[in-house]
């Protein structure tokens, strides 16, 4: 996951660190930060397929690098918002993608749980998570 | 930032707020916590953010801006006490696409000049960029033009795609400019000053095939008198390109399956391992996946050839990107022959439009060609076209006259065009379609005044490498 002062880095195109985690069995068996490119969003996604990860999980990223990672087999989990450890925590119980990590204005997963006035709904409706 | 401003209470009285509801920058305010403390009209409608939304949350969770994480307008204006006006940048909406922003700051203060806040403006710039790309009048890259929805997908995912060294494999009908397309990915990509080396799969038979993309050593085989580099040693460090990757045997579908897997190869006559450092991109007409269920290609090549697919639209599929190519084209055979057309009639454009091209850019290339040489200058006319587009034989040249040797001259002339057309520009097949000798046609070519193009059609595999448009 993009990081960025102990949060997920609001955008990935532009993130400068990223966090590597190896899960096994539900667990963080190693933890290692990288940096990223951060200034071409070109070669921020064959910076990050370097690392061959599984599962991104990230801020706002435009759609023409989530069809690049897609297309190399990246599941990539976007807009989510949070403290770091705390969307750590929310991954291994399963929890994401949800609307209670979103980011504002996007709904992470298939049901719509924004506000009582019913005004918010989501654009992201195409979703990106295989 | 000194002191919290309660929720409730906002640094702005209601005159300035109509004020910022009706304008159509958006405006946001941040408090002490970085957290946004208004929102205006204009920044949901450009966000695609509601106000109640946004309010209350970390501002780079709502702006998502890419100069959030380095380069945020707000920090710097409060470290420095400077306002920062018309600062460049792109925010991501929810839908994943970037929109471009200048970006202006102010700091707030309270009564007693404390800093309570920044506020930032920032107007949407997209209209501004379209503008600026219809004024240009086309999308471009490399040399492939195109104005159609589905190439410009392609065009977006181009850079990415091109950055990573993943190995890309390109479908398209003849002509449609897989070749072109391949060149502009290694362009774009961190490769583009080393070598491009395009091979045509399907032109070479299987055991020459062998010996050009692997090379040979001395005493290989017969004939073998030196060693040669195959094509994956030129291309080190660069990009190859295997055109027609579907016309390639069995047994060489294994080999290239290994260099894909391990990245290595040996030479004809050699058991030294060779490393490859090549990206590969390839290309095919043909459908794969019923090649698979054939048996006639292997699945696990298919895979591994198969990581980023991009497909090129048919001609047909994008005929709004034909008057964009007629002036390419013109563009390029003026420089290169020196000439001035000036580009295709009225009724020129509406056959041109009619046509479906089986095959695809390079048809209306050699189109646009054979009309140049038949067109000095001025506009390309309906007598400049070939049959299959005007749907009749060709005319009679303007300047016959009436009597039976110039009307039986100008049949022979356009009999023998005719013939050439029919036989790709070869003189010997024309003249044997004729019932001529050789030498009799060009005595007649000659005496005729007859002109006639570069290419002699004599050299088949010249042909089907030949850049598509």
């Amino acid at each position: 996951m993009t990081v960025w002062n102990g949060r997920i880095s609001p955008v990935f195109d532009v993130a400068r660190r990223v966090l590597l985690l190896e899960v096994e069995d539900g667990k963080v068996v190693a933890r290692r930060e990288e940096p990223m490119e951060g200034v071409d969003p070109g070669l921020q996604a064959s910076r990050l397929t370097q690392f061959e990860p599984h599962v991104l999980i990230c801020g706002a990223i435009s759609r023409p690098l989530v069809n690049l990672l897609s297309a190399c087999a990246v599941r990539v989990i976007p807009f989510v918002a949070g403290e770091a450890e705390a969307v750590i925590g929310a991954y291994l119980g399963g929890e994401l993608p949800s609307a209670a990590w979103a980011m504002p204005g996007c709904c992470g997963g298939r049901r719509n749980r924004q506000g009582a006035g019913g005004r918010g709904h989501c654009y992201n409706r195409k979703g990106v998570n295989r | 930032m000194a002191g919290r401003t309660p929720k409730s209470r906002r640094p702005l009285h209601t005159g300035a707020e109509s004020i910022l509801e009706s304008i159509s920058d958006g405006v946001f305010t941040v408090d002490a916590e970085w957290r946004i403390s208004s929102f205006n009209r204009a920044a949901e409608a450009i966000t695609g953010i509601r106000r109640r939304e946004a309010i209350g949350k970390t501002c780079s969770d709502v702006f998502r801006a890419s100069m959030c994480e380095t380069d945020c307008a707000l920090r710097q204006t409060v470290k420095t006490g400077k306002p920062i006006v018309n600062k460049s940048a792109f925010i991501v909406n929810a839908d994943g696409r970037r929109i471009p922003i200048s970006v202006s700051t102010a700091i707030l203060r309270d009564e007693d000049g404390r800093l309570i806040g920044g506020a930032e403006t920032f107007r949407d710039l997209s209209l501004v960029e379209d503008l600026r790309k219809e004024l240009e009048g086309r999308f471009q890259v490399g040399d492939l033009v195109s104005r159609s929805a589905s190439m410009r997908r392609l065009f977006e995912l181009l850079p990415q795609i091109a950055a990573s060294d993943a190995t890309v494999l390109i479908h398209g009908e003849t002509g449609t400019g897989k070749e072109l397309l391949a060149r502009a990915i290694h362009g774009a990509s961190p490769r583009r000053n080393k070598p491009f080396v395009p091979v045509n799969c399907g032109a070479l038979p299987d055991t020459l095939l062998e010996s050009e993309l692997f090379g040979y050593l001395k005493g290989a085989f017969t004939g073998a008198t030196t060693d040669k580099p195959g094509r994956f040693a030129l291309a080190e460090g660069g990009t190859i390109f295997l055109d027609e990757i579907g016309d390639i045997s069995p047994a060489l579908q294994v080999r290239l399956l290994r260099v894909l897997q391990e990245k290595t190869y040996e030479p004809l006559g050699g058991t030294q391992t060779r490393h490859a450092d090549v990206r590969v991109i390839a290309a095919t007409h043909r459908d794969l996946a019923v090649m698979i269920r054939e048996n006639a290609f292997r699945e696990d090549l298919f895979y591994r050839l198969n990581v980023v697919k991009m497909e090129l639209p048919p001609l047909r599929k994008r005929m709004e990107d034909i008057p964009l190519l007629v002036e390419h084209f013109v563009g390029r055979f003026n420089r290169r022959q020196g000439k001035s057309v000036a580009g295709a009639a009225p009724d020129v454009m509406a056959l041109l439009m009619a046509h479906d091209y089986p095959g695809n850019v390079r048809e209306l290339e050699n189109v646009i060609e054979r009309a140049f040489v038949l067109c000095g200058a001025g506009k390309i006319e309906r007598a400049h076209l070939p049959p299959e587009l005007t749907g009749r034989p060709v005319t009679v040249p303007p300047s016959s006259g009436d009597t039976i040797a110039s009307q039986t001259q100008a049949s022979e002339a356009q009999a023998i065009r005719a013939a050439l057309e029919r036989n790709g520009l070869n003189r010997l097949a024309a003249a044997r379609a004729l019932g001529l000798h050789k030498s009799s046609l060009f005595r007649k070519i000659k005496a005729l005044g007859i002109v006639l193009p570069e290419a002699d059609g004599r050299s088949r595999a010249s042909r089907s490498s030949r850049k598509s448009g």
